[in-house]
Parts: structure tokens; C-alpha cells; sequence
């Protein structure tokens, strides 16, 4: 079988000659769940904005499989199957819930009823039909994020990047996303990479951890040795606020 | 769906009782009122295809308003009159005098055609710059009406259309518009439009591609303001450059932001709304100005009034009457919550 795994090569991004990410390496294959993880600003979204082309990067390749997705614009990036969603969320506030999701769906090539069924049942994964022909204004901040990742999900990528999914979630819906993000990989056959600042979340769901620090990898492998190496203690999970913060 | 119908119903519905209503009054004063309003419905359903539905300011409309107009013009003015009317006309053009109804038409498609070419470049702007590229479009659209004499006249009256244009006309006309904005509204590209009106990022990361949405939406835009103009052409059978500009533009844009230029019904009520308003205030001035109460003449109250209209509902109401649910959703929703009682 060809590798069709999402790597990130040697990418660099500057921002006005600041370096923001400095020689980032990483895959993530299909099926498995790939836990994003560092300091604030230490540049996750900024890697997110740059796989997905809504920043340019300054060097280094982005490759699909064979496929070369390096400077791509969004809009290809999305249409070679990788699908994101937002730190501060960006729905369609003028449109319903449901219109929200076939949106995704009709962007990605479904017919008219195709979408609208998938929407249908993606908002019954989500247990978000009560809400299906509500504007997207009036969500509470925890359905808003449901229906992203839903959206997300209409237009059937094979890598999805969550950048911080359970923000502003209580404990009982972050537990029943968890539930259904730990089955996505499986059931949608996609590979997962996620930034959160919960460490419960991410130490729960993830295979494997990639650690940024100042634009830098400072650590990568699986939950164990990552959690005891010194460099990510003193970087990340050392300094008191953000302890307090997961 | 159900909901659509029942927006397309009621907005068609209204205009049908106007008719009926105009027919069996049968004063000449309201059959102008009527046709009037059935022609703004059409320029404004047209700037809401693409305005409501990308998000995007355009001043441009009535510059394809007047392309609309122009053709119909060249192609119908009859030709004994031509040698009159357009003394410059090029001799190719000059022999043909087509059947009002098909020329207006052809002012559609040709108004649809320059829009196609000319906004291209344009559709990858957003905000301001966007904003301003589309008046610049209107400058450059009512320059070249004022100086191209050989087809325009110039900035001198053109006459001799034949009188085509009566309330049936306009009133179907601005149904089946009422129609081709729901549908586009609904249709994927509408959807998706929609979807980068309300963020641009996200849809681009969904895969929506913006410029080309808005370009779609533009020429079908443009063809509304075509068949409009050629619409008030055979109506008002003379007029000059000065019918396309800023006056216009402001009249047809109070009308949608009024209304709610994000909903196809917020259209037609502003239309509607603004233009017995209008009506109203020009009978007053009228009014004033014959019983000499003011030692001086009353002027610009129409303008004024609209000015006026426009602060206070974008103050109260930013999205205007209709901001974001057509009537159709509205009444359904009504219907739906006197169930559950």
C-alpha cells in the first residue's frame, strides 16, 4: 500500500523576519491520532494556518502521499482532503446549522440531496438536531464547536486538524466529543491531529505527541516519553500557569 | 422548499394584487406607480442576487442598467427615426429594428456579457477596495454612455423607443425575478456565496472558490439590471446618461438596505416601501408648492426623506426589515410554534 500519510517537512514560517516556526518535521498517518502540544505562542496554529496554506511558509514541503500541497491555497489544500477547524470559531452565523454543514458538503462536490442528508446525519452523530434550523448565531459556544467539527466532517477529508476542539466546553461535553473523536480515525478512516490545551484530553486520545516550543520541536514519540522528557517539563508542563490552565 | 414556495408565493402575490388591484381602479397615475415600482423590483431583486448574497457593496448596478437600456434602444428605435435619434449610429447596426421583446432581451444578455468581461478582475477584492472598484466601474460605465455619440447620443436625450413596456410586461417580469433570486439564493452557488458572505477564511478553507461565486452571481446580477433598463426604456421611451448615476444608484440601494439586502423578500418590501414613499412625497412637494405656503419652491424632499429612511433603519436595524429570514421561514415558523401551544 502507497503512503498516503500528511508530512510536514522542514517548514519554516516568518512573519515580518520573526521566525515563527523554525524547521518543523512531522506525519501523521491515517487512522491514528496525532496530539499537538506547547506553550502558548509556541506556534501549533501557526503550523495548522501553514499545512493548510493560509499562511505561506518560508521553506520546507507539505506533501500528501505523492501529492505536493506545499503553497497551495486553502481552497486546494481543502479539496486534496484536508480539512481544519478554527481556534476562535468561524461559522456561518447568517446561515442555519444544517446549511452550515451542507455548505461543506456542496464545496467538496455532493449534489444538493446528498448534502443535505449528510447533514442530517452528522447532526444526529453530533446530537445537534434540535438544533438543525437555527441560525448559527444563537449557539451556545459548545454546540458552535460541534457543528465546525461536523462541518469539517461533510467534506469527508482524510486528515483533519482540530485546533483546540473542546475550547469553552463544560466537562460532560468535552467527555461525549471525546467519545466521538476517539472513534472518528476508525469509523472515517482519517488521520487526527489536535491542539488542545487540556492535557487530560490530549493524554486521553492520542497516540502519539509532537511538542513545540518557541517555533521549534523540542520533543515528538508516544504519551510516555514524551510526558518524562525534561525538555517538555521545563517548557510546557513545568511552568505553574499552564498546569493550572490543563 | 416548502418554505421557499410560500416566500415566492406571498412576494408574487403581492405584486398579482397590485395588478389586479391597478386594473380595476383604472387611473392612469397608478398605472405609472405600478410600473415604476414592477421595473425597481427587477434593478433591485438584481442587485440583491448579488449584494444579499456575496456580502459585497456594489455601486455598479445601474451602470449595467443603463447597457440594458442603450441596446434595447439601438435595436428598436424604428428606422425611418434613427437618422434623427442616432445621426452617428455606425451603418451596420443601423438597419435593424428588432421586436421590443426580444431586444429586451438582448439588453439583458449584453449588460450580463460586459459583466462577465469587465468584473473578473474584480470579483478577488473584498471590503472597501471591492467597494471602490465598483463605483470606479460605474464612473468608467456612465463616461463611456456620455461620449460614445455614435451609439448613446451622447449626453443628449435619446428618443424614439416605442412605448412596449406595460404593467403585464413589468409585472411578470418582476416575478419571474422574484423567482431566479430565490432559486439562486437556494442553488449551490447561492449557498456557498452565502457561506463566504458570512466568512470568507472558513469558506475558502471548505474549499468554496470565492471569486468565482461572486463572478456567477455578478453576471446573473447584471442580467436583472439589463433586462431592467431595457424594461424602463421602452416605458419611459426617451432619456440620457443622467437616468444611470448617482441618483439611481442611491434610489435602488436605499430600496435593498432598507428592506434587508440579505433576503429576497427584504428586496420587494424596500422597493415597494421606498416607492410609495416617493410617490407620497411627490404629490405632497407638488401639493406645497401649488397652495404657495413657502415663498420658495420645496425640492429634494423625496431625497431627503430617503436619507433619512436609510440612517434610521441602519441605526435601529443594521440588517434592515428583513435582515436574515424571508417571510416564507417567518410564517412557517409562526405556524409551527401555534402547533406547539
Amino acid at each position: 500500500m502507497p503512503d498516503d500519510s500528511l508530512r510536514i517537512i522542514d517548514v519554516s514560517v516568518e512573519f515580518s523576519g520573526l521566525r515563527a516556526l523554525d524547521g518543523v518535521s512531522l506525519a501523521v498517518s491515517p487512522g491514528e491520532i496525532l496530539g499537538l502540544i506547547g506553550p502558548n505562542g509556541s506556534g501549533k496554529t501557526t503550523l495548522v494556518n501553514a499545512i493548510t496554506g493560509q499562511v505561506p511558509i518560508a521553506s520546507g514541503r507539505i506533501l500528501r502521499g505523492t501529492t505536493d500541497l506545499t503553497g497551495n491555497s486553502p481552497r486546494e489544500v481543502s479539496l486534496c482532503g484536508v480539512a481544519r477547524s478554527f481556534q476562535v470559531v468561524r461559522l456561518f452565523n447568517n446561515l442555519t446549522v444544517t446549511e452550515n454543514i451542507e455548505a461543506a458538503a456542496l464545496a467538496h462536490g455532493d449534489g444538493r440531496r446528498a448534502s443535505r442528508d449528510k447533514a442530517r446525519s452528522l447532526l444526529a452523530k453530533f446530537g445537534l438536531e434540535a438544533r438543525a434550523e437555527d441560525m448559527a448565531l444563537g449557539l451556545s459556544y459548545g454546540d458552535k464547536r460541534r457543528v465546525e467539527i461536523s462541518r469539517a466532517l461533510a467534506a469527508e477529508p482524510k486528515y483533519l486538524l482540530l485546533d483546540e476542539p473542546a475550547a469553552g466546553m463544560n466537562e460532560a461535553e468535552t467527555a461525549a466529543l471525546l467519545s466521538i473523536l476517539a472513534e472518528l480515525p476508525r469509523t472515517n478512516d482519517l488521520g487526527l491531529l489536535i491542539i488542545d490545551h487540556d492535557m487530560s484530553l490530549i493524554m486521553r486520545l492520542c497516540d502519539r505527541l509532537h511538542v513545540l516550543a518557541s517555533g521549534r520541536t523540542i520533543a515528538e514519540g508516544d504519551k510516555d516519553s514524551v510526558r518524562s522528557n525534561p525538555l517538555v517539563i521545563e517548557a510546557y508542563l513545568g511552568t505553574g500557569a499552564e498546569t493550572a490552565h490543563a | 422548499m416548502a418554505r421557499n414556495l410560500t416566500t415566492i408565493a406571498v412576494l408574487s402575490g403581492l405584486i398579482l394584487v397590485m395588478v389586479v388591484a391597478t386594473n380595476l381602479l383604472g387611473v392612469r397615475l397608478f398605472d405609472r406607480l405600478a410600473i415604476n415600482l414592477c421595473i425597481s423590483l427587477v434593478l433591485v431583486l438584481g442587485l440583491q442576487v448579488f449584494m444579499g448574497n456575496s456580502g459585497i457593496l456594489s455601486f455598479a448596478h445601474i451602470g449595467f442598467m443603463g447597457i440594458g437600456a442603450y441596446t434595447t434602444a439601438v435595436l428598436t428605435i424604428p428606422v425611418r427615426m434613427k437618422g434623427m435619434s442616432l445621426p452617428d449610429l455606425y451603418p451596420i447596426v443601423a438597419g435593424i429594428e428588432l421586436s421590443p421583446y426580444v431586444a429586451i432581451l438582448v439588453g439583458g444578455l449584453t449588460a450580463a456579457a460586459v459583466a462577465a468581461v469587465v468584473s473578473y478582475p474584480l470579483m478577488r477584492l473584498s471590503d472597501a477596495a471591492a467597494v471602490i472598484t465598483s463605483f470606479a466601474l460605474l464612473v468608467v460605465l456612465h463616461t463611456v454612455m456620455t461620449h460614445w455619440s455614435e451609439v448613446t447620443n451622447g449626453p443628449r436625450t435619446l428618443f424614439g423607443l416605442p412605448r412596449a413596456t406595460d404593467l403585464n410586461l413589468a409585472a411578470g417580469t418582476a416575478i419571474l425575478a422574484i423567482v431566479a433570486a430565490v432559486a439562486f439564493k437556494e442553488s449551490r452557488a447561492g449557498l456557498l456565496l452565502r457561506s463566504s458572505r458570512d466568512d470568507e477564511v472558513a469558506a475558502g478553507a471548505m474549499g468554496a472558490h470565492i471569486p468565482r461565486l461572486r463572478w456567477q452571481a455578478f453576471i446573473l446580477s447584471a442580467l436583472f439590471a439589463g433586462i431592467g433598463g431595457a424594461l424602463w426604456g421602452h416605458f419611459i421611451t426617451s432619456f440620457s446618461p443622467k437616468a444611470f448615476f448617482l441618483k439611481e444608484t442611491f434610489v435602488i440601494l436605499g430600496m435593498l438596505v432598507i428592506g434587508g439586502a440579505s433576503t429576497v423578500t427584504g428586496a420587494v418590501f424596500g422597493a415597494i416601501i421606498v416607492t410609495v414613499t416617493f410617490e407620497s412625497l411627490r404629490a405632497l412637494e407638488a401639493g406645497i408648492n401649488q397652495a404657495k405656503i413657502f415663498s420658495e419652491q420645496v425640492i429634494g424632499l423625496t431625497e431627503i426623506v430617503l436619507a433619512l429612511a436609510m440612517i434610521v433603519v441602519l441605526v435601529l436595524r443594521p440588517g434592515g426589515l428583513f435582515a436574515t429570514q424571508e417571510i416564507g421561514a417567518l410564517l412557517w415558523r409562526r405556524a409551527r410554534k401555534k402547533e406547539d401551544r
